[in-house]
């Protein structure tokens, strides 16, 4: 495989330094909006669409995306794009039923949720598995800006005598030192407008080297020709080969991941709760997914379908045999003069920082509120003021993003150890995310699904992935659809199905027997001995689940006794933790969406439409939490005393920036005029002279 | 050509499988009453779901298309 090194010129590396500092400029001036840890972490729940839309382009098409789809689009074509139009199937569930859950349960992080829904335990297991899920997503962030870089820099280079060797490893720990410095002093705001940046400037590259591209192949009808029919076709082979196949990257990917990127990715879940309203959540969803994907597809892969008709039209300049990592780089140094090519670059490696420090950003949020406050609560008797706590945990969250950035540098190394970012990635996926997608989606829209069995679930279904990883034949090839067997690395992204029909499957029978698990519980605690004997089921499913993670006996004993164990744990679950359906289920499924708007707001809903008002505003006496209208703007807004109001500044690019939510107070009589007291004037950070809208939430 | 495995298969494959977990969640959402279709917001959003569904499913036939016939 040719591998490159020392691409572009000096121009190029500094047109690079000049992109990092002002886009590290830019996102420092953000950050003054940051009052508060809900600020720090969701951007004060107050953007419009558009802003979170454009934001959540740079997340996602930065995060690895340049590297690993030009390469699959060199290797594949433009079967490269599926990942980016497979969303669609889950949008209903989305907008319908966890987007408005998340917004009006204020939860501020997926373990919260399940707290909510099922109970403390359950927390802890979320909390663990997404942490695991988010650091190795960091992990992937770091390879990937590695791999972008690395063919940019010399193999080695001696400095004040010294020979230093440049190697993957060494450029990513540079790497997270930048990253990490960034992150801790930025804040979500930061990266929401960093990000905003970023989406335009990355749509922009990325359509330039296509353009560029297309220049130096002569046209489009050349490049079309260029290119053999498979290349051009826009899903892969079925099952063929066991690389990059369609049925794999379906359940991978379409399934899995669409669920996991909707429902529990932390990064883009902060995005959503940033935005003022479900509303505007719901048209900065269905925006990205109809319109940014398919233009993002196009501009994450194209370098590698140009590249691929480089390589036909002249092998001498990119070679068939470029390693597929590297040519998104390669090409855009072939195809660019310098200077653009380092604006490119800088584009692409700023891109992935977007997406890690966001990432790191959600993992501090988790860390915060599912270990921080939790054991804080747990251990201290100490009363603080409010701002003495939120000093103390703004320093905490920068600490844990410090910690968590040199995790993620560690997960690089297995990482590492696959052919492309794009096979790393797919694994990862397909093996970290269906235990919680499943556990989130039945806690979501299947009531019935109880605390004893979403522990089942996670406890169970972990068990049998790890059976899967040792035993991928037969257990994985059952579900393979025909996929070939690589004994390096087996069913990349099939296995994704096996894990998911796993976890559903003991999420649908732990599920089913509740009544029979409920019944044998309270026989166990009619004998003597019923501690006894839960202390036995607890202590007999631990060591049981250490012989299936160390592989110790054969795999029918192994099955046999995943069974047994997650019998031991939902009975214990049951005995040990108490779990009232109507409770736990009441506005925290789809069920009872319109109960979770009524504790949101707090009162009964007032749904009658009214209009959006200008308004001229007025410092009052008094700190309440609460703006006074006249009773004529009141009635065009159809409010009443005590609904809630959104209030923003009138300009509408600064896409909700400035802007507040709060209630109706008693009316006036001036029209035109809204009272607002200094704490809103702050928090809005207001302009004097200039407009407010105002427009009723609920 | 092509074979059929590398063409139709996985189209019928990603809208058939697909589309059972999309209507699912068509119904799924109106049965518990989370799509309330009093609500003009609630219809209009009911509306895109369905649009986008076909609006992905155009897009890739006339790609397949595109790389058979042009």
């Amino acid at each position: 495989m040719e591998v490159h090194h020392s691409l572009g010129t000096s121009t190029d590396w500094i047109v690079m330094v000049v992109y990092f500092i002002a886009i590290m400029v830019f996102g420092a001036y953000f950050s003054k909006y940051n009052r508060t840890t809900t600020d720090f972490f969701f951007g004060g729940r107050r953007f419009a669409w558009w802003l979170i839309a454009m934001s959540i382009v740079a997340t996602g098409v930065g995060s690895h995306s340049f590297i690993k789809y030009s390469a699959k689009g060199f290797e594949a074509g433009f079967s490269s794009t599926m990942t980016y139009m497979n969303d669609w199937f889950f949008v209903p569930f989305f907008i319908f039923g966890w987007l408005p859950i998340i917004v009006y349960t204020r939860i501020r992080s997926i373990p919260e949720y399940f707290e909510k829904r099922f109970s403390v335990l359950t927390r802890f297991l979320a909390t663990l598995l997404l942490l695991f899920y988010m650091i190795g997503y960091v992990g992937i962030g770091f390879l990937t800006m590695g791999k972008a870089i690395l063919p940019l820099l010399p193999p080695e280079f001696t400095l004040f005598g010294f020979h230093f060797e440049i190697t993957l490893m060494g450029l990513i720990v540079v790497i997270a030192l930048i990253v990490g410095i960034y992150i801790t002093y930025g804040g979500q705001t930061a990266v929401i407008f960093t990000d905003l940046a970023q989406g335009f400037v990355l749509i922009f590259a990325g359509m330039l080297v296509f353009v560029l591209g297309l220049d130096y192949l002569g046209g489009f009808k050349v490049f079309w020709d260029l290119l053999p029919t498979e290349w051009k076709l826009p899903l892969a082979h079925f099952n063929d080969p066991p690389g990059f196949n369609f049925v794999g990257i379906f359940w991978q990917d379409g399934v899995a991941g669409s669920v996991g990127f909707l429902f529990m990715n932390m990064g883009l879940v902060m995005r959503f709760m940033a935005c003022k309203s479900v509303d505007e959540g719901r048209k900065a969803a269905t925006f990205n997914i109809l319109f940014m994907l398919p233009i993002s597809a196009i501009v994450v892969g194209n370098a590698g379908w140009i590249g691929k008709a480089i390589s036909i039209a002249n092998p001498s300049v990119v070679p068939p045999t470029t390693n597929p990592d590297s040519i998104f780089v390669v090409v855009a140094n072939v195809i660019t003069h310098p200077g653009v090519f380092g604006f490119i670059m800088a584009a692409l490696t700023a891109a992935l920082m977007s997406t890690v420090d966001t990432l790191l950003n959600a993992t501090a949020a988790v860390y915060i509120n599912d270990i921080h406050r939790p054991v804080k609560k747990w251990l201290s008797k100490k009363v603080q003021t409010w701002k003495e706590e939120d000093k103390q945990e703004l320093l905490s969250a920068r600490i844990a993003t410090a910690i968590f950035t040199f995790l993620g540098v560690l997960t690089v190394i297995p990482f590492s150890k696959f052919p492309t970012v794009y096979e790393a990635h797919g694994y990862f996926h397909s093996t970290l995310t269906p235990p919680l997608v499943t556990a989130i989606f039945l806690g979501v829209f299947w009531k019935r699904y109880t605390n004893a069995a979403v522990i089942g679930t996670l406890v169970g279904g972990v068990a049998l992935m790890i059976m899967g990883m040792y035993y991928p034949r037969p257990l994985i090839e059952i579900f393979s659809h025909g996929t070939a067997y690589d004994p390096n690395h087996p069913y990349t992204y099939i296995g994704a199905l096996y894990n998911l029909f796993v976890c559903a499957l003991f999420a649908v029978l732990t599920t089913l027997t509740t009544k029979q698990q409920i019944k044998l519980v309270e026989k166990i605690k009619q004998t003597n001995h019923h501690r006894l004997i839960m202390s036995i089921f607890v202590i007999a499913s631990i060591i049981i689940f250490l012989l299936i993670a160390f592989n110790v006996l054969s795999l029918i004993v192994l099955f046999i006794l995943t069974f047994i164990m997650v019998g031991m744990v939902v009975i214990a679950a049951n005995y040990f933790i108490q779990y009232n359906e109507e409770e736990k289920t009441d506005g925290l499924t789809v069920w009872s969406i319109n109960k979770a708007k009524e504790y949101f707001k707090g009162s009964k809903l007032n749904e009658r439409e009214g209009e959006k008002i200008k308004v001229h505003w007025k410092l009052k006496e008094g700190e309440d939490d609460t703006i006074h209208f006249s009773k004529n703007d009141m009635k065009r807004m159809a409010a009443e005393v005590g609904d809630l109001v959104y209030i923003s500044d009138a300009r509408k690019y600064f896409g909700g920036l400035k802007s507040v939510h709060t209630i109706y107070g008693e009316p006036h009589d001036e029209d035109g005029i809204v009272y607002i007291s200094k704490e809103h004037f702050e928090q809005g950070q207001f302009v004097k002279g200039k407009l407010l809208t105002a427009e009723k939430e609920m | 050509m092509p074979s059929f495995y590398n063409t139709w298969l996985p189209y019928i494959y990603l809208y058939g499988v697909g589309g059972i977990f999309f209507l699912s969640g068509l119904v799924i959402v109106k049965k518990t009453g989370a799509y309330n279709p009093q609500n003009k917001r609630h219809r209009y959003w009911w509306k895109v779901t369905i649009f986008g569904f076909f609006y992905f499913m155009l897009i890739h036939a006339a790609l397949i298309l595109a790389a058979l016939y042009l």
